[in-house]
Formats: C-alpha cells, sequence, structure tokens
C-alpha cells in the first residue's frame, strides 16, 4: 500500500456558531482516485471549502503529503458584543499555503472571474505552482483535454456557458500543477452532451495518475471513475467503499436511506 | 462667444478634467476591488504635493520637479500599501465593512490632514512648475505646463490601464476584484493584492497632488475639493470599466470650465451637484455603468 497524500483525522468543522460536519476520517494515496457521495446540504462542499483553506476548521488535523495544513489544537470560539476578536484571530489554515502544496480545489458552480478573458485567466493559473516545473506539459494536457476552448479564447468568462465555464474552472485547477485535485459537482447542471464530454475529460486526467477527489449526484460515473468511495451523510462519513465491491445506483441509495428511498 | 474665449475655457476643461480623471481612476479602482470607499484620498493628494515641494526645496528647477514627483509617488504607494493593513484589512470579516471603511478612511484623513499642518505649517506653498512659456491655441496663449499635465496624465492612466490589462500582478488584482474566493483558490495573496490596489491609488493621488500643487497654491486641505469632484466623476460615469470614470471626468471637467466662466466660479460645484442628482434619478448605475462593479 502506498503512502497517504491527504489524510483528515477527526475533522471537525463550520460556520460558526453552526456545526457541519465532524469527526470526519479520510484518506487518500498516492496515485488514488477518491469518490465522495452524498445528499446535497449535508456539508461536502463545507468540508472541501475547510480543506481547501477558504474556511479555519474547528478540530482535527489536514495533513498533507507529510505537512500539517492547520493550526494545531481546537478553535475557540469567542464572540463578543463589545470587542471586535477578528483584529486578534488568526486564521488557523491558509488557502495559498494549501494551494502552493499543490492541493487544488476547483470549486462547486465556479462563477470564475465574469470580466476577464479565457486567455488572462489561464494566463494567471499557473501563478500558483511558480517555482515548480511542468507548466509547458500541463498546457498541452489542457489544449488537449478542452479543445473548444481555443474558439472562446477572447470571451469573457461571463459569456460562457455553464459547461465551458466548468471547463476552463478545471484547466485553472490543472495549470496549478495539482498533487490532488479535487473536483466538486464538476458536471452539475450541464446539457448531456457536455456533462459526457465533461465526464471524458476527468477520465483523462484520471488517466495520467492524477490523484483526485470528485464529488457527484451519479455515482454510476464516480464507481467508473474511483479507486475508494466514501459516503457522506449528516455531517460525517457513514461508510467508505473499496474498489472491487462497487455497488449500483440502486444499493447505494439503500445503503443511505433504507429500502424505501 | 468669440472663438478665443471659447478655446481658452475648451483647455482649462481639458486640463481639469485630465486632472479628475487622474484622481477618480485612483477611487474607482479601490472602489471596484475592496468594495470600500477611501475617503482619504483627498488627504493623499495633499501630502503628495508636499512631499514633492519638500524635495524641490533640495533641489531645484526642472529636476527638482521629477525628482518630488518621483520621490511623491514611490512614498505614497508604500503608505497606500500600509494604509490597507492598517485601515480596511482588521475589519474585514466584519459585517459592516463598508461603514466602518467610511469611518476608518476618515479619520486618516483628519489625520493625514493635521500631521501636515503639524509638519509644513499653515503657510500655502506652491511647487514651481518646471516648464514656463506659452503656446498658441486657437487663438489665446495657453501656458505649455497645463499641457504638459494634461499628457502626463493621461499617460499615466494608459500605463495603469495596460498594468492591469497586460501584466499578470494586475490581472491577479483584477481577479481579486471580480471573485476573491475564486482569487484565494488560486494561490494568491489577497492581502496584499489589496494592499497593491491602495498603493497605486495612492500613487496617482500623489500625481495628482503634484499637477494640482503646481497649478495651484497648496495648503492641508488641498485635496478636499478634488476628491469632492472625483466622487462626483465616480457616481456621475459609474465604475463598470477603468475607463467609465475617465470620460465622466472630462465631462465634469469641461462643465465645471463652462459653468465657472457663464455663470461664475461660486457656481461650478451646484451645477456639478444638480448633473449628478438628475442623472442618478434618470441612470442611478452612472453613464457608462451597468448594475455589477468590476474592473
Amino acid at each position: 500500500m502506498s503512502a497517504s497524500l491527504l489524510e483528515l483525522r477527526n475533522l471537525s468543522g463550520g460556520y460558526p456558531p453552526v456545526s457541519v460536519f465532524r469527526g470526519v476520517d479520510l484518506t487518500v494515496r498516492e496515485g488514488e482516485a477518491v469518490g465522495l457521495f452524498g445528499p446535497n446540504g449535508h456539508g461536502k462542499t463545507t468540508l472541501l471549502k475547510t480543506v481547501a483553506g477558504l474556511i479555519d476548521p474547528w478540530d482535527g488535523d489536514i495533513v498533507f503529503a507529510g505537512d500539517r495544513l492547520n493550526a494545531e489544537g481546537r478553535m475557540r470560539p469567542r464572540t463578543s458584543r463589545h470587542l471586535n476578536y477578528d483584529l486578534f484571530r488568526k486564521r488557523r489554515i491558509s488557502a495559498e499555503a494549501v494551494v502552493r502544496q499543490g492541493l487544488i480545489y476547483v470549486m462547486q458552480g465556479n462563477l470564475l472571474f465574469p470580466e476577464m478573458t479565457v486567455e488572462e485567466v489561464l494566463d494567471i493559473a499557473p501563478q500558483a505552482a511558480r517555482g515548480r516545473k511542468g507548466t509547458k506539459q500541463m498546457r498541452d494536457l489542457v489544449e488537449e483535454l478542452f479543445p473548444r476552448m481555443r474558439e472562446r479564447w477572447r470571451s469573457k468568462i461571463r459569456f460562457l456557458s455553464g459547461g465551458e465555464r466548468q471547463m476552463v474552472s478545471i484547466a485553472v485547477g490543472l495549470l496549478a500543477l495539482p498533487r490532488l485535485l479535487i473536483l466538486d459537482e464538476p458536471t452539475l447542471g450541464l446539457s448531456p452532451k457536455l456533462r459526457i464530454e465533461l465526464c471524458d475529460a476527468i477520465a483523462k486526467i484520471r488517466a495520467r495518475n492524477v490523484p483526485l477527489v470528485v464529488v457527484d449526484q451519479n455515482v454510476e460515473f464516480l464507481t467508473s471513475l474511483v479507486d475508494r468511495l466514501y459516503l457522506f451523510d449528516h455531517g460525517t462519513i457513514t461508510q467508505e467503499i473499496d474498489g472491487n465491491e462497487m455497488p449500483s445506483h440502486e444499493e447505494v441509495m439503500t445503503m443511505m436511506f433504507g429500502e424505501a428511498h | 462667444m468669440a472663438l478665443e474665449t471659447l478655446a481658452f475655457v475648451l483647455a482649462s476643461g481639458l486640463v481639469l478634467g485630465g486632472l479628475y480623471a487622474l484622481m477618480a481612476a485612483g477611487l474607482a479602482v479601490v472602489w471596484t476591488t475592496l468594495g470600500v470607499f477611501n475617503f482619504a484620498h483627498g488627504a493623499l493628494i495633499a501630502l503628495g504635493a508636499y512631499i514633492a515641494w519638500q524635495v524641490s526645496q533640495y533641489v531645484t528647477g526642472g529636476a527638482g520637479f521629477l525628482i518630488g514627483a518621483g520621490v511623491s509617488v514611490a512614498v505614497m504607494f508604500c503608505l497606500g500599501f500600509a494604509m490597507h493593513y492598517v485601515l480596511v484589512k482588521p475589519f474585514e470579516r466584519h459585517a459592516n465593512l463598508v461603514l466602518l471603511a467610511v469611518i476608518t478612511t476618515l479619520a486618516a484623513a483628519s489625520i493625514v490632514e493635521n500631521s501636515i499642518l503639524l509638519a509644513w505649517g499653515p503657510r500655502d506653498k506652491q511647487i514651481t512648475p518646471p516648464i514656463a512659456g506659452k503656446i498658441e491655441f486657437f487663438g489665446t496663449a495657453i501656458s505649455t505646463h497645463d499641457f504638459v499635465i494634461l499628457a502626463v496624465a493621461l499617460a499615466a492612466l494608459l500605463a495603469f490601464a495596460l498594468f492591469l490589462r497586460k501584466s499578470t500582478t494586475g490581472r491577479a488584482m483584477r481577479a481579486v476584484a471580480q471573485n476573491r474566493e475564486a482569487a484565494e483558490l488560486m494561490g494568491f495573496n489577497v492581502s496584499r493584492l489589496f494592499a497593491m490596489t491602495i498603493g497605486l491609488s495612492a500613487s496617482t493621488a500623489a500625481l495628482a497632488g503634484v499637477f494640482v500643487g503646481s497649478l495651484r497654491f497648496i495648503s492641508p486641505t488641498v485635496g478636499t475639493d478634488p476628491l469632492m469632484k472625483s466622487l462626483i466623476v465616480v457616481i456621475l460615469g459609474g465604475v463598470t470599466r477603468f475607463t467609465s470614470p475617465i470620460y465622466a471626468a472630462f465631462i465634469v471637467g469641461m462643465a465645471e470650465a463652462f459653468s465657472a466662466y457663464f455663470l461664475g466660479l461660486y457656481w461650478a460645484p451646484a451645477v456639478l451637484f444638480a448633473m449628478m442628482i438628475i442623472l442618478l434619478l434618470i441612470k442611478p448605475e452612472g453613464l457608462f455603468g451597468r448594475k455589477t462593479r468590476t474592473l
């Protein structure tokens, strides 16, 4: 068994004072693709945003490639109607540091930068990987995966369709030279044709041995792609399914919601 | 109206427009990027002028003016950079950020103006214009210095626009302005980019201050009037694009020049405010604006 790349240990967090997820243990090994499946509104995105450094975790560890990314200890929720504690509170995790480590999160339904052109966005994307090698090859891979982006090179992002925007989002993630790429519902709200195109692209990224964490509502797509599947329900991981015993959509539904789902 | 008079009013309107464009662009960039309004911009204009004046006391002549302007722009960039960490960042996560920033920047304006009074005294100063002479402009003589100011102001704005559009740092600044979360996920240091935005804005304020200081006498409150005019410009033009306040600045400059000539100097602000109110009634997002704010 290869070394673990990302390890979440007993992670909990949320938007104070609302706890969204708690006691999450999740491991992604080197070269592995992991799926995360669960109902909407149960905290998957909040969990991933926390891992990406956008939200401060409350407790637990985020360890990536042997380095701890978040501050140690529990977050003490201090609020006061009279004092501005924000002045003294330090962030417990920094998105910049997370990205520089190569842990790249591609947001769900990312609006990106509406007034910038595709060309401009892809031009600044490799900044995340400054000082590392491989940008050239990654540019070639992006060209190969999303040939239709060339046609929209000079369009502003706000004129792109949802699918095209998702492609740009993934391309931005790839250009940051990910050591682990987290895709949050990449096929959400897309037309069937674009969906197939995008799933193909993700499969190709997988074929390049880029470690992945994929969240999706389609079990068939997930099981075809990933080595392991985590079921996420009510703010915590309820089950871990190994690659050899990948269930069908119906079976997963039964596991999560019982017979009468 | 004689042609010479018209030419004179037009020329002064153009120079005013150039100055307002420089000031308003600085304000607009901070507003679109950070979402706060920098009321200290006027005080920065004054401080920029004083720094340039101080330098020109040691080095006389045209070189003094150039070095003074350069030093002023550089110092003000650093000051603007620091201002972000003192005035805006501590309140970043506060729900009332916009209101708090109004107060902190007003406080900064007051502190800067009083520090100027303390350091340089109440007596008015003037930066000696480096270029003497006049040129013929449709029958009237306009000072060459005025035209140089207009040209340099436009060149500075062009350079600023090119920086935002073409350079990686400029593009990153626009990215942060448009979607902060997505920019964070691309590994940009958001605070530093915000600080640079205020720094660049302060630099344009310094340049405007140097020009104002070579046209009029400078006092600690010299920036108050330009700040008000730039506010009108920003509201009038909208902030959708980098260029929208620039066009509006020339409209305001012309309106001011014409109303000052025909109605008298004291009526000019009233005319401008009336223009602004009427426009707000008809097109609230500004002459060249859309409803969104971006860079």
